[in-house]
């Protein structure tokens, strides 16, 4: 362990350490950070949703899709749960996005790439009256209610523990889950079973 | 975690040394690639530039950074311009959770398996914009094909991983070299011979090497996904390839090759070589067999690799029910 490489390594983080408690009085707090990060990632997600809202064709629908993902996931990293934000991007990022691509790939081409109109001035109207409504009954109560909140630090809890949850307590969701996408699964080959020719391979 | 100023240095000194590592490779590895190449050919490889023409690949770079910018005409110019950034970015946070030597990590993750697996899957996600918004019939057709083939390789891959981590109970890289011996007969490839077979053949898959570059295969799609792209955007898809190939090599070199650890001496050498070994049989293999065609390529993943790998999974989960 203590090898002189071990020494000298410690040695640096001694002195940065120094340095950090040296300038930290001038320094902002450390949520400072913590909110910047929040606020883009924020950004993100909305910009994401935005685009995949707004956009005229559906790759760029797509990419804003990805882009909120990988908010969410950011979020995720802000709540002290690296697991469940890895799972996300592995899952929605690497595998649900790149099938969308798939499913796009099939659909009809559209010359010019333009394949949704954007909306009239009813649609647009409708369109925000949906986006406000969950605001004007959450927004109050947020402000009205957080500032009272006093919300611990998230604890990062280890992977082997999420699993025995998954396995203990919460099995039977977990297996209902389970079910629900072997149904899905199932009907997916049904309705794109095709018989083949005979004397084909 | 709190902030520390030591944690945000090391992972600026970390950015800075892989970014240097990555141009490195590439530039070894075109060399390498190409002498290996004329000699399994029976030919001389590049010997003209310097002496056993060691500066070709330092020309081809130079040839690269200097050429014009060609942009077809009705491109999709956000994705267009945003494909080779979004295979460049991921690949500086790859490096992130390897364990290179025993204090060469530049950062120890928990997770770090599935930091890697999470982020590589953007990859995937330039292949599509790349195929996608250049406006080319090759390009898209490149571009389903990386689709298809990531999405189907991912799943042994993750399986063949697994296997492992289910035997040695932890996603944490360096713990991992920790758990295994100097000894090529301590090293996890002994006790998962399987799982490293099947992540072998997936690893070349995933990288899109021959003789599974099908979303790239010259002879059919004349360069696949990056046919529109020249100059810098096709050296940061040809960086992130090179970088994306050692990658893979030094996570099989920690999962089943010992990592660090060596019969004398440990440090980051030992790794060095295990994942430079693994990426001279990923370049002899390409020069030795023929590209596969495409339904011989997914029915070898969904018949083959897939039934292996969850029989593997399953057996293990077996071995260490019993054994605890």
């Amino acid at each position: 362990m203590d090898s002189p490489i071990a020494q000298v390594l410690a040695l640096i983080k001694e002195l940065l350490d120094s340095l950090q408690a040296a300038v930290a009085p001038w320094l902002p707090s450390q949520q400072v950070p913590a909110y910047l990060a929040f606020a883009l990632y924020v950004l993100m997600m909305l910009g994401g949703g935005l685009t995949a809202v707004g956009a005229r064709n559906l790759v760029r629908a797509m990419m804003g899709l990805i882009l909120t993902f990988l908010g969410v996931s950011g979020l995720y990293l802000l709540m002290a749960s690296p697991f469940m934000a890895f799972m996300q991007l592995l899952i929605y990022v690497g595998a649900v996005c790149v099938l969308i691509f798939f499913a796009i790939m099939l659909t009809a081409n559209v010359p010019g790439g333009q394949e949704a109109k954007l909306p009239g001035p009813g649609g647009a109207l409708r369109g925000l009256a949906v986006f406000v409504a969950p605001l004007a009954v959450l927004g109050p109560l947020l402000v009205k209610h957080v500032p009272d909140l006093e919300l611990a630090l998230p604890e990062a809890t280890p992977t082997s523990e999420l699993g025995r949850g998954l396995i203990g307590e919460d099995v039977v969701p977990f297996e209902l889950i389970s079910i629900i996408l072997l149904a899905a699964m199932a009907g997916a080959v049904f309705l794109a079973w095709r018989r083949r020719p005979e004397g084909r391979a | 975690m709190a902030l520390s100023l030591a944690v945000f240095v090391q992972i600026i000194v970390a950015v800075l040394l892989v970014i240097g590592l990555m141009v490195g490779n590439a530039v070894v590895m075109v060399y390498v690639e190409r002498k290996a190449c004329g000699f399994i050919q029976r030919r001389p490889g590049p010997f003209e530039v310097g002496p056993r023409g060691l500066l070709q690949a330092v020309c081809d770079s130079m040839k690269l950074l200097g050429k014009q910018i060609f942009v077809p005409g009705n491109i999709d110019w956000p994705l267009h311009f945003l494909a080779p950034v979004v295979a460049f970015l991921p690949v500086l946070l790859l490096y992130l959770p390897i364990p290179f030597g025993p204090y060469l990590t530049s950062l120890q993750v928990d997770d770090g398996i599935l930091l890697i697996l999470a982020f590589a899957g953007l990859g995937a996600v330039s292949n599509i914009l790349a195929g996608w918004s250049s406006n080319n019939k090759y390009g898209l057709l490149g571009a389903a094909r990386a689709v298809a083939q990531s999405v189907a390789y991912e799943i042994p891959m993750i399986m063949a991983l697994l296997a492992v981590i289910f035997m040695t109970g932890t996603m944490n890289l360096t713990t991992l070299v920790e758990g295994q011996g100097g000894w090529p007969w301590q090293w996890n490839i002994v006790r998962q011979p399987l799982a490293c077979f099947i992540y072998v053949v997936c690893l070349v898959a995933e990288t899109n090497r021959a003789p599974f570059d099908l979303p790239e295969a010259e002879s059919e799609l004349t360069a696949g996904f990056h046919t529109e792209y020249s100059g810098m955007g096709f050296a940061l898809f040809f960086l992130s390839e090179y970088a994306n190939m050692l990658l893979v090599s030094f996570v099989c070199a920690v999962f089943f090759l010992g990592g660090w650890r060596g019969p004398f001496l440990d440090g980051f050498w030992w790794t060095f070589a295990k994942a430079y070994a693994i990426m001279f049989f990923i370049v002899w293999i390409r020069w030795t067999f023929p590209r596969v065609r495409f339904d011989q390529l997914l029915n070898l993943n969904w018949k083959w690799l897939l039934p292996l790998s969850i029989l593997n999974l399953w057996l293990t989960a077996v071995v260490v029910k019993l054994a605890n």
